[in-house]
């Protein structure tokens, strides 16, 4: 199991090196909360119970098989690295003896110390709050031992671990109802948590409350004819698209960890992935929620039977990061599979070549499905791997290339872009002659993540988007940085869209290499500021971003985001600190007066 | 009405703090081209971004523009189609509404079915609270998902939130053909074959209107109803999609100028409003606006198949039947008036009177001065 191998070998590369043992003061606000009656809230959730909750058996079984298939393609995928398994894997099952819980008294061992220390813990997190999750969930459902929470230390950004002080995994909507109105009534903090593959560490749950909502896994409706699902938060993406494939029918925005990743955490980070440039992120495919906020109130936002009015609630949900409450269900958009499709490779000499074939091919007003760039590094470390995709090996960067459509006029396209790169200055263009090699491109492409660890043991994911037109400038500059910083940058991205994927393999045992690395991040996140852009296209901004976003927002915009989010969450309790730093939450009611005088000097 | 035009984000903050101070309500207005949509404001003095006027950043090859609020359409589409782009908004009633009006209502036209709505094509916005601070939401790169979405908040706010002072948004390179024809349905009948041959068709067109006889005539000239289209891409999709379309009937060429013609129908002192429901229930939201029509001749009607949206335009002289008709149950239809008389806005329920809608416009508008009432909120 990935756990085992995952506590042998700790790698965490560069967070603090043990938890704090301080336990966090709850904040004046949460003190002050008004107690919801969790008999009001349960009475709430019956009322708002979905009439489709129930999904065809049939349906769930292919797609408990699909998830399997994926878990274990995931794993395999990520074997170099230290990366949180699927809690999946970790919970109990129902057939499992119940244990008890105590705190644990596994003596701490001399390489891990750190890992079996205790997490710092909210001071109302205790065995009494244990138990009445318990109730709710039943006590497998229910973890409190530091090493049964070590799984959910991290995210797919293994730079960072804070560990949960209790996690808690329900399995139905009215479960996850009880579980939030429970914790409001004890004024406790929580994150929520889909399949822990963000990159931003925005699921981390330090010393609070986790809720895994990943046994949420239900498709409950779909409506083929006006391209429309119901899901659960957990339902894996990937499981989605084929679920609805029959009905020639897929869920567009696909990140690299469709295999794992679950729509509920998409909508919480807005995600991305290649084929949003012609088909738009997660924000463009939900069309409604129903959402239960901290305080155990269950909303529905948007309208999925015509137009709605007012204001756009889902758009400020979807990408709050877990800030505003958790969604029950989904009603998300699905598109229309592609009457065909062609992929085609280019590869250049110059990695500034490549960029500015991408502002040719999109100048031209085709919308590809895909634009992806892959430099050499990436291509070495691709080809060297098992996700050998036949990418040219001394070529300094190819573009994946995929347009899809109606089959009349795709040739035209097709022929179009292919000219433009050949101009531009490709050494050559090869088009996937069948599905069998253009899963075999895509293969490379998306896999190139788990392919970077035959470049070094560790790796620091980034992501950040500028100016199309920009591009080249900005690779240079990043090259620049590393070649400064004496590191191996891999760049792998969306480049239709001007999303970058800096990543810099380096091995964190080497203090000295950890803190260039640290350096170089943030000269490059800077120079795409700089540069017009912003400091993140789809992972979002979690705890890695945080330091980041004086950058690009005035204090003023970041109290605004502070304000909202107390709309949703007064007591900031979902998933506290993350997204906008605490210092720029002060308090938007009472500073307009202070924030005069300031405009006024 | 007392209006003011800003011309610099630092006026429009002194003027707004101004009216906080004061709790002197602000009808907020571009260039007033649709100040008769939307519920009755009450506010007795105005503040217009007009003057706030310019495109402030244009780089044809990251395909987005940057604009102050007070910018026209107009200007927009002359400034892009120098470099063979433009901005996919072809909001009713024409080009001169300005870029921060269009996203403030989320207006969205014939386009919409094809490229989205303000929300999908606004990539930032500045705007100014209702407590005079300068606040901006998203950027100007197509992908960011730094810190929440005031963008998306803002679009479709009709101004309740802040006063939009700049905006920024996605552009498309225009296509190599881009044609418009015509294919007259005859009856009612047409509305579901159009809506079933689009839901099988391996494209969308660029847009798809199908048009009630009084609007046939108005805008073509011919009677029956009729399925306006129009074609985008290269030359060889655009002649398969012209192949496809004959499966409804007679393919006819039209100029591409009954689009803006089809945008800008509506007379002062008509009734204004849409129904819509799940595109697949297209031809029974036509029957019901057909019903009304019917009822009030001279109704325009068009219908956004792709959407399942129907917009019906009824004359004012009917008034006092149409609140009879308006009253009556809509059948499950979701029902949103763009223009009304003070009379039926009082019937509609606010859509901001929830906790949380009420909630964020308390925040962002904690004295209630921007455009109070324009939601049917309570003050």
């Amino acid at each position: 199991m990935g756990t085992a191998s995952t506590l042998s070998r700790p790698q965490w590369p560069h967070g603090p090196s043990r938890p704090q043992q301080t336990t966090a003061p709850l904040p004046e606000r949460v003190r002050r909360l008004n107690q919801p009656n969790v008999s009001e809230c349960r009475r709430r959730s019956s009322i708002q119970r979905d009439p489709v909750e129930a999904a065809p058996p049939s349906r769930c079984s292919r797609l408990d098989a699909g998830l399997a298939l994926d878990a274990a393609m995931f794993t395999c995928h990520r074997i170099k690295f230290t990366v949180p398994p699927f809690h999946r894997s970790t919970v109990p099952p129902s057939s499992s003896p119940v244990p008890p819980f105590h705190r644990s008294t596994v003596p701490p061992l001399s390489s891990t110390a750190y890992l079996y220390a205790m997490p710092p813990r909210v001071a109302n997190i205790d065995q009494e709050l244990a138990d009445s999750l318990a109730a709710i969930v039943g006590r497998r459902r229910v973890l409190f031992r530091p090493s049964e929470l070590l799984t959910y230390s991290s995210d797919g950004l293994p730079s960072y671990h804070k560990q949960p002080g209790l996690a808690v995994f329900p399995g139905t909507r009215d479960e996850v109802i009880a579980i939030v109105c429970e914790l409001a009534r004890r004024r406790v903090p929580f994150v929520p948590r889909g399949a822990g593959t963000g990159l931003s560490g925005g699921a981390l749950a330090d010393g609070v409350v986790l809720i895994g909502l990943n046994r949420l896994s239900r498709i409950l409706s779909v409506d083929a004819e006006n391209g429309l699902a119901i899901v659960e938060p957990g339902v894996v993406n990937v499981a989605l698209s084929r679920a609805v494939a029959a009905a020639g029918l897929h869920y567009a925005p696909d990140p690299s960890s469709q295999a794992a990743c679950t729509i509920g955490g998409n909508v919480a980070e807005n995600a991305g992935g290649p084929h949003c440039l012609k088909y738009g992120v997660t924000t463009n495919h939900v069309v409604a929620l129903t959402v239960v906020l901290p305080d155990g109130e269950v909303v529905s936002l948007g309208n999925s039977d015509g137009e709605h009015e007012g204001y756009d609630l889902v758009g400020a949900f979807v990408g709050s990061e877990g800030c505003f409450g958790i969604a029950l269900d989904i009603t998300v958009r699905l598109s229309r599979n592609p009457e065909a499709v062609r992929t085609l490779l280019a590869d250049f000499m110059s990695i500034d070549e490549a960029a500015r074939a991408v502002s040719a091919i999109v100048a031209t007003g085709i919308i590809p499905a895909a634009l992806e760039m892959i430099d050499q590094a990436t291509i070495r470390a691709v080809e060297s791997s098992i996700y050998a995709a036949g990418y040219p090996t001394d070529a300094a960067a190819a573009l994946l290339i995929e347009v899809d459509g109606a089959a009349a006029g795709l040739e035209h396209d097709v022929a179009t872009i292919e000219a433009l790169c050949k101009n531009g200055g490709a050494r050559t263009v090869r088009i996937a002659r069948d599905e069998t090699e253009r899963a075999r491109l895509w293969q490379g492409r998306k896999k190139a993540f788990g392919a970077m660890g035959r470049v070094s043991s560790h790796l620091v994911v980034q992501d950040a988007v500028v100016p199309r037109t920009r591009l080249p400038d900005v690779l240079a500059e990043i090259h620049d940085i590393a070649q400064r910083h004496r590191l191996r940058v891999c760049n792998v991205f969306h480049a239709g869209d001007g999303n970058l994927h800096p990543n810099i393999a380096y091995d964190a045992s080497d203090a000295d290499e950890t803190a260039r690395v640290h350096v170089a991040m943030k000269e490059i996140m800077t120079a795409c500021v700089k540069a017009g852009g912003t400091i993140t296209g789809e992972h979002g901004v979690g705890l890695d971003k945080l330091p980041y976003m004086e950058l690009i927002f005035s204090s003023d915009s970041l109290a605004a985001m502070c304000a909202l989010r107390e709309v949703f969450d007064p007591d900031r309790r979902a998933n506290p600190d993350k997204v906008v730093p605490v210092h720029s939450c002060r308090e938007w009611h009472a500073a307009p007066a202070a924030r005069r005088a300031a405009a006024t000097v | 009405m007392t209006t003011i035009a800003v011309d610099s984000v630092a006026a429009l903050c002194d003027r707004v703090r101004e009216a906080a101070d004061r709790h002197a309500p602000l009808r907020v207005v571009g260039r007033g081209t649709w100040l008769d949509a939307g519920r009755p404001v009450s506010a007795s003095e105005s503040v217009s971004t007009r003057e706030l006027a310019g495109i402030t950043q244009y780089v044809p090859g990251d395909l987005t523009l940057t604009a102050r609020a007070g910018t026209t359409l107009d200007e927009i589409r002359q400034a892009t189609a120098e470099h063979d782009q433009w901005l996919a908004l072809d909001p009713h009633g024409g080009d001169q509404g300005t870029l921060g009006a269009t996203i403030a209502t989320a207006s969205a036209g014939p386009l919409s079915s094809s490229f989205g709505t303000p929300r999908d094509l606004t990539l930032g916005v500045e705007f100014v609270t209702g407590d005079g601070v300068a606040v901006r939401g998203g950027g100007r790169v197509v992908k960011n998902v730094a810190g929440f979405d005031l963008t998306r908040l803002l679009t479709g706010s009709w101004g309740t939130l802040g006063v939009i002072t700049e905006a920024t948004v996605r552009l498309h390179a225009r296509p190599e053909a881009d044609e418009s024809i015509m294919i007259n349905l005859g009856d009612e009948a047409g509305v579901g074959r159009t809506r079933e041959l689009l839901r099988q068709l391996p494209f969308s067109p660029y847009a798809c209107e199908i048009i009630n006889a009084p609007l046939a005539k108005r805008v073509l000239g011919v009677d029956g109803v009729v399925a306006l289209i129009r074609l985008g891409g290269n030359k060889d999709a655009v002649a398969a999609q012209r192949a496809a379309f004959a499966a409804l009937g007679a393919v006819t060429d039209i100029d591409g100028n009954v689009w803006p013609r089809l945008r800008t129908t509506e007379g002062a002192g008509t009734v204004v409003f849409r129904l819509s429901a799940r595109p697949s229930e297209i031809a029974r939201v036509w029957s019901a606006a057909s019903a009304a029509a019917s009822e009030f001749p001279g109704t325009l009607v068009s219908a956004m198949p792709a959407r399942g949206i129907v917009r019906c335009i009824a004359p004012g002289a009917a008034l006092d039947a149409f609140r009879i008709w308006w009253a009556r149950p809509q059948q499950s239809l979701t029902r949103i008036g763009e223009r009304l008389s003070p009379e039926l806005w009082a019937t509609c329920d606010s859509p901001t009177a929830d906790r949380i809608s009420s909630g964020i416009k308390r925040t962002f508008d904690p004295q209630g001065v921007l455009n109070p009432g324009i939601f049917g909120e309570r003050s």
